[in-house]
C-alpha cells in the first residue's frame, strides 16, 4: 500500500515555478530517497507534505485519502533548517513540542524517559539547550522528531551538521524505526550518503521529477556491464582477454593487477574460464553505477 | 484551537517567570512615584545659606531725611542672608578673605532704569536661583519704593497692588460643572502615553520573539505541527495577557501605595466642604474667593470625580487592545523578516513613525482637543489609540468614537491579513535579503 502519493503537484512563487507536475509514490515501510541538487524543489515538496505550504495544483494522498490537518500527528519532520529554543530547558521543550503534535503531557513524559535512558542522557532534563554541545542538541532534536511515533518520518538533509558519531547513531535508529514499521523519506543532495540504505528513490532536477523507482531496478537499468577483476601481476594480459571485451582501466596495486572490463552480455563465464586457465582470479565483482552517475546520465538523456 | 492554547501557555509562562518581568513590575510603580515625589523632596532639602553683603550707593537727600532705597529692605530667606555695609572697597576685601559669599553693589546711573546692581563673588559661582532671587528682590524693592515715596501708598495698599495671581475658573455653560481642564489634560496624556509605551514595548518584544524563533531555526519544526497563524497569534495573545497582567499588578501596587499614603497623610484626600462661587453673582468679595481656595491635591481628587471614569477606563482598555493588535501583528510580520545576517530596521521605521507622530502631537492635542488636527489624528487608526485617549477626558462626540473604533477594527483586520501573509513566508525565508518589492510579491502568493 502506498503511504503517500503526490499527484502532479505544482507550485509557483510569482513567475518562478518551483515544482512542475511532480508525482511520486511511496510504499509503506520503505526508505525513500528524494534526491536532487540544491534548489531543485525537494524542500518545497516536503513542506507540502507537512502542510506548511499547499500546492497550487495537484493533490497529495496519505494512505489513499486526501492529506488533511489531522495527519500531521502521523508525520515526523526533521527540517534542514532546524534548531531548538536556546533558553528553554531540555525536558520542558521536548514536552512542549510533543504536546503540539497532540501527545498528552503524561504520555510525552513517559516516552521521553524511555528515549533519554536509551541515549543515556537522563541527567540533561533540566539543562538549557545553550548549555549543551551541538552534538547533544542534535540528539534531543532527533528524539523530538520521532517521539510521537509517526507512521511517516521525513528527514531533510539529515546528516548535514551531524558529527560522524551522531550521524551513525541516527542511521541505526532510523533503521530500527523502519523495523518497527515506520516509512522514511530522506531528502538530500548528497546522493552517496543515502543510496545504500534507500529502497526507492526519486530524482528531482529543476522542479521536475526525472526518475523514480526501486534502487535495485534503476541500477540494473543503468548498469553498463562493467566488472572489476583482480589477478596477480603479469606483463602481458592480452592472451587472457577474449574477443569483444574491452579493458577500460588497469591499475597495479601491491603486486596485483586490478582491471576494469566491459563484458558483453552473457559472456562472463567464457571470459572467467579463459583467465582461470592461465592464472588465478583474486576477486571479481560487478560495478554498478552510482546514483551520482545515474543522475548525470539521466540529465544528459533528457536534454 | 487546543494548540493555540498550548502556545499561549508557554509564551505567557516563560515571560512572567522571567526576572525582568518581576523587576519591571516592582520598579515601574516605584519609578513613577519617584518621578512624582522627587521634586517635592528636593524642594525640602536645605541648601547652604549664602551670605551676601549689600553696599547701597543710592543715597538721596529728601527734605528732612537722608534715604537709602535698599538699606535693610532685603528679606532674608532660606537661601540667602543679607548684611549691609557702607564702603565697597572694604566689602570687597572682606569677600576676598572669604567671610562672605558675595558683595552686591547698588548704584545710581543715568540710564533707564536708573538703578543698577553689581554682583561680586568669590571663588565659587553664585547659584542661578540665588541670582534670580536677588534680582527679583531688587526689582520689588525699587517698585515698592516708587509706590511708597512717589504715590504715597501705605503698606496695605502696596500689598494689594502686588497681589500677583488672579484665580481662574472654567465652567460648562450647559452642565454648570467646573471643567478641571488641567486634570483632564494630565489624565489624557498619561493614558495616551501608557498606550504608546506598551504598544512599543510589547510590539518590540513580539518582533524579537518572532525573529528569535526564526534565528534559532526552531520555527520550521513548530510550523510542521501548528499553522503559522496559530503560532503568531498565540504569541500576540500571550504577550497581550502579559502586558495586562503587568498593568493589573501596577494598579494593585499603586493602590497599595495610595492606601499607605492615605493613612500617613489623610488631609490630601479629604474633600473639604467649601463655598462655591455663584457665577451669576457679578460682584464677588475677597472673602468669598478666599473661602473657595482649596489645597491643590484636593482639587485633583475633585477633578478626578468630575471625569467620566467608566468611559475613560472602558475606552482605555478598548484602544489599548486595538492599538496593540494593530501594531503587534505588524511588528510580528517584521520579526519574520529578520535573520542572522539581516536586520529589519528599514521595515520598522515606517510603522513607528505614526506612533511617534502621535506622541509629538500630544501637547497640541491636549491644548485644543476639538481642533481638526486632533480630530484627524483620533480617526486615523495608526494614531487613534494615543490621540483619542487624550481627547476622551474632554468629551468626544459619540459618532466620532464609533467612527474611530470602526476604522480601527477594519484596519486591524487588514493588518492581520497582511501580517499573516508576510509572516508565513518570512519565517521560512533564510539567507535572502528582503526588499519591499519582494514583500509585495509575497502578498500576492496564493495560500
Amino acid at each position: 500500500m502506498n503511504i503517500l502519493e503526490t499527484k502532479e503537484v505544482s507550485k509557483s512563487y510569482s513567475s518562478h515555478k518551483v515544482l512542475d507536475k511532480v508525482s511520486i509514490s511511496i510504499k509503506e515501510g520503505e526508505i525513500f530517497g528524494l534526491l536532487g541538487p540544491n534548489g531543485a524543489g525537494k524542500t518545497t515538496l516536503i513542506r507540502m507534505i507537512n502542510q506548511i505550504t499547499a500546492p497550487d495544483e495537484g493533490e497529495i494522498l496519505f494512505f489513499g485519502n486526501k492529506l488533511k490537518r489531522e495527519d500531521i500527528k502521523n508525520i515526523g519532520y526533521l527540517p534542514e533548517e532546524r534548531g531548538l529554543y536556546k533558553k528553554m530547558k531540555v525536558g520542558e521543550q521536548a514536552i512542549y513540542l510533543a504536546e503540539l503534535k497532540g501527545l498528552s503531557k503524561k504520555e510525552a513524559k513517559k516516552r521521553l524517559e524511555y528515549w533519554f535512558e536509551r541515549f543515556e542522557i537522563g541527567d540533561w532534563w533540566n539543562k538549557r539547550i545553550e548549555e549543551l554541545s551541538k552534538g547533544m542538541a542534535q540528539k534531543i532534536q532527533f528524539i523530538t522528531t520521532i517521539l510521537h511515533e509517526p507512521k511517516l518520518l521525513i528527514f531533510d538533509e539529515p546528516f548535514s551538521g551531524f558529527d560522524p558519531l551522531n550521524a551513525n547513531l541516527l542511521k541505526n535508529e532510523i533503521l530500527n524505526l523502519r523495523e518497527k514499521g515506520a516509512t522514511i523519506i530522506f531528502s538530500t543532495h548528497n546522493m552517496e550518503s543515502v543510496e545504500e540504505i534507500c529502497d526507492s528513490i526519486a530524482l528531482i532536477n529543476k522542479s521536475k521529477k526525472i526518475l523514480e523507482g526501486n534502487v535495485y531496478e534503476i541500477k540494473e537499468k543503468f548498469k553498463q556491464n562493467l566488472f572489476e577483476i583482480t589477478i596477480p601481476y603479469q606483463e602481458n594480459i592480452n592472451p587472457l582477454i577474449i574477443e569483444g571485451c574491452q579493458i577500460t582501466n588497469s591499475i597495479i596495486n601491491k603486486g596485483k593487477l586490478v582491471l576494469t572490463l566491459s563484458i558483453p552480455q552473457g559472456r562472463n563465464a567464457e571470459l572467467l574460464s579463459n583467465i582461470l586457465k592461465q592464472t588465478n582470479i583474486l576477486s571479481y565483482r560487478e560495478i554498478l553505477p552510482s546514483m551520482n552517475n545515474i543522475f548525470i546520465e539521466t540529465i544528459k538523456n533528457n536534454e | 484551537m487546543n494548540k493555540i492554547k498550548i502556545i499561549i501557555k508557554r509564551e505567557y509562562l516563560t515571560r512572567v517567570s522571567k526576572k525582568s518581568f518581576l523587576v519591571m513590575t516592582i520598579l515601574g510603580p516605584i519609578l513613577m512615584s519617584l518621578l512624582i515625589f522627587t521634586p517635592f523632596f528636593l524642594s525640602n532639602i536645605e541648601e547652604d545659606r549664602l551670605n551676601i553683603m549689600v553696599v547701597d550707593q543710592t543715597l538721596s537727600i529728601s527734605e528732612n531725611d537722608s534715604v537709602y532705597l535698599f538699606r535693610n529692605q532685603f528679606k532674608n530667606s532660606d537661601k540667602i542672608k543679607f548684611e549691609y555695609f557702607d564702603d565697597i572697597e572694604t566689602a570687597q576685601s572682606i569677600l576676598k578673605e572669604g567671610s562672605v559669599d558675595g558683595v552686591l553693589e547698588i548704584v545710581k546711573t543715568n540710564d533707564t532704569p536708573p538703578i543698577k546692581g553689581f554682583m561680586y563673588y568669590g571663588e565659587e559661582d553664585i547659584p542661578g536661583s540665588a541670582q534670580e532671587e536677588i534680582k527679583n528682590q531688587l526689582t520689588n524693592i525699587l517698585k515698592n519704593s516708587i509706590l511708597r515715596l512717589d504715590y504715597g501708598m501705605n503698606e496695605k495698599e502696596i500689598a494689594w497692588v502686588n497681589n500677583p495671581t488672579i484665580d481662574f475658573y472654567t465652567k460648562n455653560i450647559f452642565s454648570g460643572e467646573e471643567s478641571f481642564n488641567e486634570i483632564k489634560t494630565l489624565l489624557g496624556m498619561i493614558a495616551g502615553f501608557l498606550i504608546y509605551f506598551f504598544v512599543f514595548l510589547f510590539g518590540a518584544q513580539i518582533m524579537k520573539s518572532v525573529s528569535d524563533e526564526k534565528m534559532n531555526r526552531v520555527v520550521e519544526v513548530l510550523v510542521s505541527s501548528v499553522k503559522p497563524i496559530e503560532l503568531l497569534f498565540g504569541k500576540i495573545i500571550a504577550i497581550a495577557l502579559v502586558s495586562l497582567t503587568q498593568i493589573a499588578l501596577w494598579i494593585v501596587i499603586i493602590f497599595g501605595i495610595i492606601t499607605f499614603a492615605q493613612t500617613a497623610a489623610p488631609e490630601i484626600f479629604t474633600i473639604q466642604q467649601e463655598q462655591t462661587i455663584n457665577i451669576d453673582q457679578r460682584i464677588i468679595t475677597v472673602d468669598q474667593i478666599n473661602a473657595t481656595e482649596t489645597p491643590e491635591a484636593s482639587e485633583l481628587v475633585r477633578g478626578l470625580f468630575a471625569i467620566n471614569i467608566p468611559l475613560m477606563v472602558g475606552m482605555f482598555v478598548f484602544y489599548f487592545i486595538m492599538g496593540f493588535l494593530l501594531y503587534a501583528s505588524l511588528f510580528g510580520a517584521i520579526g519574520s523578516l529578520i535573520d542572522i545576517d539581516t536586520d529589519g530596521s528599514q521595515f520598522t521605521l515606517p510603522i513607528t513613525i505614526p506612533l511617534i507622530l502621535a506622541i509629538i502631537c500630544l501637547p497640541i492635542l491636549s491644548d485644543n482637543p476639538t481642533s481638526s488636527i486632533a480630530f484627524w489624528l483620533s480617526i486615523i487608526p495608526f494614531t487613534a489609540p494615543v490621540a483619542m485617549m487624550v481627547r476622551i477626558p474632554f468629551g468626544v462626540a459619540t459618532w466620532e468614537i464609533i467612527l474611530s473604533c470602526g476604522l480601527m477594527i477594519l484596519f486591524i483586520a487588514g493588518s492581520i491579513y497582511i501580517a499573516a501573509k508576510i509572516y508565513r513566508t518570512g519565517i521560512l525565508m533564510y539567507g535572502k535579503k528582503i526588499t519591499y518589492s519582494e514583500l509585495w510579491k509575497w502578498l500576492r502568493y496564493k495560500n
